[in-house]
């Protein structure tokens, strides 16, 4: 038997035409009397769509072509550069340790996905389909998550300086893994929720243990949820400043987000250089938002809404 | 036993740090010297008569309420647009994504080059002959915290715009199949027929955006600091500050008490109301 949990992507795909008879009714009966207004109403859709793009691109074109500004061309308020200038690109990684700071906040991203992941996982499953903890757990994660994260910080803070892993790649992946629990129960749940009750059922009539059911049976169906959650968990963690800012001092174990707010802060800063940082921080999770669009959004949509 | 991580996860993240903020809200602490001695109230007395923490948390509320709503309008007419009038909205959808992926403290410096005296609107305002003198837009009491929030509804809109366009692909076609030979118009068949299906499911997205709009702290860091004069300070700033600037623990531990308890005021109750809600359907 094989059963196949739904791909996290848009219903519209792989979905056939359906042939309608009352559409060509409405088709005959049709009569192009608002010619015209459709035509205007081509217009306006096509108005407003530019409105969206052009808001929604102009300040990450803007930090681009700011970017290539020469120092005399940033005072200048336009939008594009005068003159091409690359030179802020290889001054900017001079100036400050852009390829470790990126470095860190990969590897803390990364073994933080994997944290969240396996104490999630086989948690979302056991409070679901097991049943454990009834709903008080659950009511506990979806309060946890309702928190904000500062209160956390000031508690985690003396902890992780009795753990000594304060200032650590270690400690940050440990922060990031735990903190990113109710955002991962959140968006498994109505996958975990999708895995027909009767497999489990039928695995366990079979003898098989609980673990070996969850580990042979449920899990694979898991993965494309998994990837989905995993990918929103990396970027949540790469974009993190607060717990990052406050618990990290130098350039071993300092994330993206921290060397180039400190960066900004600085004085004499040349906007130039500053944009071309920040251009080179933003690239790594652009490629993951333009490669793995089909899981985000399966994987926003799946814990947003239902 | 599977659940073993997970409640080590809650005791860490949740459980203990809020016994350990209300010990720290009734001693005198500070972040290299925690628990000095216990002084009963005086944090919380402090708090109320000496700081201005219940001005920063009146920011904050309006602060998420006004995003979340204007977010949420802006969102799912956005979304309807999509929905209705683009056939294949993958590449618009894929660059709408792209604010949303962005790290808060890079579109904080994108919104920080645009705003400021020497930037693009400032120049644009000049041409259109609006301002004389190019303005500080982010150091200017009027346009201080307008401008986090706009940066913020950059950010954030696109994120209610995938949540409504998945919430209307979700909707019954043969509804608007039927409204379509009844001859509805289209403003009738939003208005009377696909918002009140959605409704459940925007009131969903509009806690979820609520919540986190709380949480707010990077643009406020890379943008304002809080300034200028207490106009964008909202709490997770202040209590950031308080703590990590001016290491008042006791009094930090105080303030956060505070916030937890106004943020689980303003959402609990709906949030367990719409789960309710959406348990019985």
């Amino acid at each position: 038997m094989r059963t196949t949990i739904q791909q996290p992507n848009s219903p519209q795909n792989g979905e056939t035409f359906q042939f309608k008879p009352e559409l060509l009714t409405l088709s005959r009966t049709w009569k192009p009397k608002a010619e015209e207004g459709r035509l205007r109403k081509m217009i306006f859709v096509w108005i407003a769509l530019a409105v969206i793009v052009i808001f929604f691109m102009l300040p990450i074109a803007y930090l681009f072509s700011t970017s290539f500004k020469s120092p005399v061309d940033v005072v200048d308020g336009s939008f594009f550069p005068n003159a091409v200038e690359a030179e802020n690109w290889p001054r900017a990684f001079a100036q400050v340790p852009l390829w470790s700071f990126m470095r860190n906040s990969i590897l803390a991203a990364a073994f933080s996905v994997f944290v969240t992941l396996g104490v999630a996982v086989m948690a979302t499953y056991a409070m679901l389909k097991l049943e454990v903890g009834k709903s008080f757990l659950p009511d506990m994660i979806l309060a946890s998550y309702v928190a904000p994260p500062i209160i956390a910080l000031i508690p985690m803070f003396v902890l992780m300086q009795k753990l000594g892993l304060l200032n650590s790649i270690a400690g940050m992946v440990l922060i990031y893994g735990l903190m990113n629990v109710p955002v991962a129960f959140w968006l498994m749940r109505s996958f975990v929720l999708q895995v027909p009750k009767a497999l489990d059922e039928a695995a366990w009539l079979d003898g098989a243990s609980y673990f070996k059911t969850f580990f042979r049976v449920t899990l694979p169906l898991l993965y494309p949820a998994m990837i989905a959650t995993g990918l929103i968990c990396f970027i949540l963690s790469f974009n993190e400043l607060l717990f990052a800012q406050a618990m990290t001092f130098d350039s071993d174990s300092r994330t993206l987000p921290v060397g180039i707010s400190l960066f900004q802060g600085e004085r004499r800063v040349n906007f130039g250089q500053m944009a071309a940082a920040s251009s080179a921080g933003i690239i790594p999770v652009y490629f993951i938002a333009l490669f793995c669009q089909k899981w985000l959004i399966g994987g926003l949509t799946q814990g947003g809404v239902k | 036993m599977m659940l073993l991580p997970v409640l080590a996860g809650l005791g860490a993240f949740f459980i203990y740090p809020f016994v350990y903020l209300i010990g720290l809200s009734f001693s005198k602490s500070t972040l290299a010297n925690t628990f000095q001695k216990w002084v009963g109230w005086d944090n919380f007395d402090w708090m109320f008569t000496g700081t201005n923490f219940t001005s920063s948390i009146a920011t904050t509320v309006i602060f998420a309420i006004t995003v979340s709503i204007v977010q949420l309008i802006l969102g799912l007419l956005i979304a309807y647009l999509l929905y209705t009038s683009v056939k294949n909205g993958r590449v618009l959808r894929a660059l709408i994504l792209l604010p949303l992926m962005t790290p808060p403290v890079m579109v904080g410096i994108a919104w920080k080059l645009l705003l400021s005296p020497t930037g693009w609107i400032n120049s644009l305002l000049s041409q259109a002959g609006l301002i004389e003198q190019p303005i500080s837009i982010l150091g200017d009491q009027r346009f201080a915290f307008p401008s986090i929030m706009l940066a913020d509804t950059w950010q954030w809109t696109p994120f209610i715009v995938i949540l409504s366009y998945a919430a209307l692909q979700s909707l019954p076609e043969d509804v608007f199949e039927a409204a379509a030979l009844d001859g509805a118009h289209a403003r009738t068949t939003f208005f009377k027929l696909t918002l009140p299906m959605l409704a459940p499911a925007l009131l969903s997205i509009l806690l979820i955006r609520m919540i986190m709009a709380f949480k707010t702290f990077d643009l406020v860091f890379v943008l304002t600091q809080g300034g200028p004069g207490g106009q964008t300070d909202v709490s997770t700033y202040t209590i950031w500050r308080t703590a990590l600037q001016e290491f008042d623990l006791g009094l930090a531990g105080a303030q956060t008490l505070l916030f937890a308890i106004v943020i689980s005021l303003v959402t609990l109750p709906i949030v367990f109301l719409n789960n309710k809600a959406e348990a019985r359907l």
